[in-house]
């Protein structure tokens, strides 16, 4: 009965490819004995969702095609089946001629993968040859996606390489674009970790890292054929995986464009959790109506995202803009489509669209991250040079300016030295050999030039000498003056405080001073007539004062002294001190010097 | 009737020199000279009692015939006659082994006081010197090396007295009534100090000869250039 109803389809010869579209299908347990005696006639392609919803299990097809003498001496004939979900054995004539993994749980994963299956020709015959196919699948309502329902796509028997020509296309789409990506994939994911891991701060680097990573890992785990779990583990788990592949393109999205919100944050991990418990409470029956519940929700969070993507950067005006919109535009429409199919708006294409568009997406996405990089690498590298030039610069000027102006100072102290030392020559030692030159007693000519040696002795001790402590200043006039008055038949009296730090005098200024007191010494020998006279040395604020106070006679008109003490004036003024000159008619002298240290 | 050597290349300032000192040793022999090689080679050949040393000389320092003095005739006083009053002039002068100074350019009466006192045993010491002599004796006590045939030179507490009762600028006599001594004893005091000054800077030297390898053990001496 079978092979007349097969025998009255066929045509009177036979051409390739031969494609039957009908077969008789049986509901069958894995034991092999039939559920319904009833065999139903099924057109091929045959999705158990319309002509046995609910129905999981073993469904056997048979069907028949004729062959003539030429055809069976010909090439190598093969069978060509698009689709067996989950998993199929084929018998040609009672003889099993492919089988493609386990029949029984864990069942062999072979949805998405078309089977070539040669027909040896010992077994063919000429006139009509069975076809015996068990396919083992599961209910929709048992899987995450429509691709995983069970069924049985239509059958194609022609010589093998006009088959595997035929449908090469396919081929490269389903097993040999998902690899080259996949190792594509692989490597620009490890390279956007790494990038992203060296710059915490980029975290976008990191999350299509692990979205590229993800979305290989899914590849494999859903056109992995065995599994040593029940098929409904591996969907449960597929359909979990795509919350964390959700949530991580959700984050790039986010993060790229700069909004990081912790809500959305904890809202997208959440999904984590809820997926699985989700689908663990629906149980298995209820499997697809949440999946496909996920996946919508899913699709929308990614639309979102990418919105917000374009919104910022078109803000912001970044430069690939218009390419980036472009990218996601195509991703969006990709999601659409691949929803629609999920609600069985569209019937399934053979080749996903998602594994055709996603590797592209995620590389040109890779691809941009990287320009971008570059991109601000290189800015950063010239920002750097030039500030790099610019501190350059002026480290030049600055050591230009400090070197123009140490030499400015240098210049500044010696000219005002020389000046010094030219006042004081001209002063001191000047004024003595002015008077030898104008003094006209021939006998004081001695007197007047040891004078002007001392004042040349003096000036080159003022000008070349070391500073001099305060202490060693004071002895060194004490042991003079004393000396000096002592040898007059003066009686001397010093007074001084030791102090516990002495400051230091100036070479200078210790000549002057040495100078001044000289003087009056020399005043209170020569013209004081006095008995007694008293040295006072005392440190007050960081002034020294000196007093010579004598009991002779005071000063009376003596043009000598009077000079005398212009002279001594004018010296201490020269040191910024000054000097006090403190006189009654027999009530004798008293020179006060005041002179900052 | 003591036998001066005189060393000044100026004239005028050697004839006045011998005036005045004839006012402290009305029988004296001077011997000329202005040169430091010409006073080197006598010093070698005769025997003086005093040398009047100038320190600025066309052909040297007047230092050197100090020491030369020193060492050729110990018991011979040198006096050291300049224009400059400050330590660093002077204070070589008293290492190599001078007795002290005179001050060229101070009125007669004042050298021929000075000299004087000199002749009698009391020779001058300034606050500025006596600041000096105690810094060398201060960095000497401070170092451990010396070499091993020359005597450690320390001076005394007493001599360290006087030196900083001169340092902070107190007179001879001054000094003499705050020790409760004759001013002869404060002289002998300055006299030995110079000495000491002496004998440690030649140890110096000496030590300094011995690092530069001039002499020591096992080195043979070189022979002397004339």
């Amino acid at each position: 009965m079978i092979a007349a109803a097969a025998f009255a389809q066929s045509e009177p010869a036979v051409t390739f490819p031969i494609v039957i579209g009908h077969a008789v299908a049986v509901q069958a347990d894995s034991g092999g004995v039939t559920r319904d005696v009833v065999s139903r006639p099924v057109a091929l392609p045959d999705h158990w969702e319309n002509t046995r919803p609910g129905y999981s299990g073993e469904v056997r097809y048979r069907s028949a095609f004729l062959l003539d003498g030429p055809a069976l001496s010909g090439d190598l004939l093969a069978l060509y089946v698009e689709r067996a979900c989950n998993n199929m054995q084929v018998q040609l004539n009672g003889h099993l001629i492919f089988s493609g993994g386990r029949m029984t749980e864990p069942v062999t994963r072979n949805c998405g993968e078309p089977q070539f299956i040669s027909l040896p020709s010992a077994l063919l015959a000429i006139g009509p040859n069975v076809l015996d196919i068990r396919v083992v699948g599961y209910a929709l309502q048992r899987v995450g996606t429509v691709q995983s329902e069970g069924g049985l796509s239509a059958l194609e028997i022609a010589p093998r390489y006009a088959l595997t020509r035929a449908h090469a296309r396919q081929s490269f789409w389903s097993v040999a674009w998902p690899s080259a990506t996949g190792f594509g994939l692989i490597g620009i994911g490890f390279v956007l970790l790494a990038v992203g891991w060296l710059n915490r701060h980029e975290v976008y680097f990191l999350y299509l890292g692990l979205l590229c990573l993800s979305w290989v890992a899914l590849s494999i785990a859903m056109s992995a054929h065995d599994f040593p779990w029940h098929n409904d583990v591996t969907e449960f788990m597929i359909a979990s995986a795509w919350a964390i592949l959700i949530s991580l393109a959700v984050q790039f999205f986010l993060s790229f464009a700069g909004v990081r919100s912790r809500n959305i944050e904890s809202l997208v991990a959440m999904q984590w959790v809820l997926v699985p418990l989700s689908l663990i409470l629906a149980g298995p029956e209820r499997r697809f109506m949440v999946s496909r519940g996920w996946f919508s929700l899913f699709a929308c969070e990614l639309v979102v995202a990418m919105s917000i993507y374009i919104r910022v950067a078109g803000r912001r005006q970044t430069r690939d803009v218009g390419a980036v919109a472009v990218l996601l535009a195509v991703g969006t429409v990709t999601l659409c489509f691949e929803l629609a199919v999920q609600w069985q708006l569209v019937a399934a294409p053979s080749v996903s669209a998602a594994s055709v568009f996603a590797p592209l997406m995620l590389a040109a996405l890779g691809a941009s991250l990287f320009l971008l990089f570059a991109r601000a690498f290189r800015d950063i590298t010239a920002d750097r040079n030039r500030v790099r030039d610019e501190l350059n610069r002026i480290k030049a000027t600055l050591e230009n300016r400090v070197e123009s102006l140490t030499a400015q100072r240098v210049g500044q102290f010696t000219e005002l030295e020389r000046r010094r030392i030219a006042s004081d020559l001209h002063d001191d030692l000047g004024a003595k050999l002015l008077t030898i030159v104008h003094t006209v007693d021939a006998s004081r000519f001695p007197h007047l030039a040891r004078e002007a040696l001392e004042e040349m002795r003096l000036s080159v001790r003022g000008l070349a000498g070391k500073a001099v402590r305060l202490d060693d200043a004071i002895a060194d006039w004490r042991a003079e003056i004393v000396g000096r008055l002592e040898q007059a038949g003066i009686a001397a009296r010093w007074d001084f405080v030791d102090t516990v730090d002495s400051p230091v005098l100036s070479a200078r200024s210790f000549m002057q001073l040495t100078r001044i007191l000289r003087e009056s010494i020399s005043n209170v020998i020569k013209h004081s007539g006095a008995r007694n006279c008293r040295i006072e040395c005392v440190l007050v604020n960081d002034r020294l004062q000196v007093g010579v106070v004598d009991d002779g006679r005071g000063l009376v008109h003596d043009m000598n002294r009077g000079q005398g003490m212009a002279g001594m004036k004018r010296r201490a003024k020269r040191l910024n001190g000054q000097c006090l000159v403190e006189s009654s008619p027999g009530g004798g002298v008293g020179i006060w010097l005041s002179v900052p240290l | 009737m003591p036998k001066i050597l005189l060393l000044e290349d100026i004239v005028e300032a050697g004839a006045w020199l011998k005036l005045q000192i004839a006012q402290v040793f009305p029988e004296v022999t001077f011997v000329d000279t202005s040169r430091v090689h010409e006073a080197l080679a006598r010093i070698r050949n005769e025997q003086f009692d005093f040398a009047l040393i100038d320190l600025g000389l066309p052909d040297g320092s007047g230092v050197d015939v100090v020491a030369g003095l020193r060492e050729l005739q110990p018991d011979a006083q040198s006096v050291v006659v300049t224009i400059h009053d400050d330590d660093d002039h002077l204070f070589p002068a008293l290492q190599a082994g001078a007795f002290g100074y005179l001050l060229k350019d101070q009125p007669a009466p004042v050298l021929v006081d000075q000299f004087r006192r000199m002749s009698q045993g009391e020779p001058p010491l300034s606050p500025a010197i006596a600041r000096r002599v105690m810094s060398h004796f201060a960095s000497r006590t401070s170092q451990r090396e010396r070499p091993t045939h020359m005597p450690a030179v320390v001076l005394s507490d007493r001599e360290n007295e006087v030196l900083l009762r001169v340092a902070k600028g107190f007179t001879l006599p001054e000094i003499a009534s705050q020790l409760n001594l004759s001013r002869h004893t404060i002289a002998d005091y300055v006299k030995q100090i110079y000495r000491k000054l002496n004998v440690s800077s030649r140890a110096e030297a000496a030590l300094e000869a011995q690092r530069l390898g001039l002499f020591g053990r096992g080195r043979r001496a070189q022979p002397e250039a004339l």
